[in-house]
């Protein structure tokens, strides 16, 4: 028997269900819950389209790169004294741990144009920061990561 | 850190119907990257907003990791204060073939899940549900340059 069997009449058939690995555990009154009447959830989503190359993915003022492993007493001037080297930072977003108030654990990088968010990202990727090597990559990206399977909700 | 896993999905839902209507927040991720967003607010005739994009593979590592680090799949909504007339709140996380979807209340503040049935399972629940609304919010922003909520 299938753990989706537990699920009864369901109204999430719009969702997609993507699952490589098949469901062992299901816990929670989500599945068992009915969630009609949400219709307005499945409007039209309104996103940015690439140049229609490969790559990286403008936003709307710039192009934002994504840190991660960002030591948890980093602020953002360090982060903008470690990232200015590739040029004119625009915003910096560096979010907190709700539970402890420090950092926690990434921040996001905009700058105006392509060449320096590249040069971040080629040259900042696997850098010290505050004695922990950062990962440095784009933030957002045209295309899906990889095919999903749509497998129906019965 | 642990491991990236390819059926990772995320879907957060908080929302009441009252004198404005329906309004809420949902986000989503799934496991292509595909990050969704809408956010329903009537007050003073606020259109819905509903945005999406695709965000890279270290977005969805950081957000798989947080997810993990918070032990939310540990806990069960079994004895969270049931959705009610204030709000609900949905959580749906789908990793490594176990899948969890919370059904709640809204919680105001603190105090409200310290003197719940179960305080552990509840704050973890609390604090989480912050730092995902927190990523998303910082990603809407940043993409779009709209301010959500």
């Amino acid at each position: 028997m299938d753990a989706m069997d537990e699920d009864g009449p369901s109204q999430q058939g719009q969702r997609v269900r993507s699952t490589v690995t098949a469901v062992r555990k299901s816990k929670g009154r989500g599945f068992r819950d009915d969630r009609s009447g949400r219709e307005e959830l499945y409007g039209a989503y309104e996103g940015l389209d690439g140049d229609g190359t490969s790559g990286p993915l403008k936003s709307v003022e710039g192009w934002v790169v994504f840190v991660s492993n960002v030591h948890e007493e980093a602020s953002e001037e360090d982060l903008h004294d470690h990232f200015a080297d590739c040029g004119d930072v625009k915003n910096i977003y560096l979010n907190l741990d709700r539970r402890t108030g420090f950092v926690k654990g990434y921040a996001m990088i905009e700058y105006a144009n392509q060449q320096e968010a590249q040069q971040a990202v080629n040259s900042l990727n696997d850098s010290d920061f505050m004695t922990q090597p950062i990962k440095v990559t784009w933030a957002f990206s045209p295309q899906p990561l990889r095919r999903i399977e749509n497998r129906p909700r019965r | 850190m642990p491991g990236f896993t390819e059926d990772f999905y995320v879907r957060y839902y908080v929302g009441h119907t009252g004198k404005f209507g329906h309004e809420f927040l949902e986000f989503e991720f799934k496991p292509d990257g595909q990050l969704r967003y809408a956010n329903n607010s009537n007050y003073k005739h606020d259109v819905m907003i509903r945005k999406e994009t695709y965000v890279s593979q270290a977005v969805l590592e950081e957000l798989e990791r947080i997810v993990v680090d918070s032990e939310i799949m540990k806990e069960d909504d079994r004895n969270w204060p049931e959705p009610d007339k204030v709000g609900c709140q949905e959580l749906e996380v789908r990793r490594n073939g176990e899948e969890i979807s919370f059904a709640t209340t809204k919680l105001g503040n603190l105090l409200q899940v310290q003197q719940s049935k179960d305080p552990e399972g509840l704050r973890i629940f609390y604090y989480l549900v912050q730092d995902l609304k927190c990523l998303v919010l910082s990603l809407i922003a940043a993409h779009f340059k709209i301010q959500p909520i």
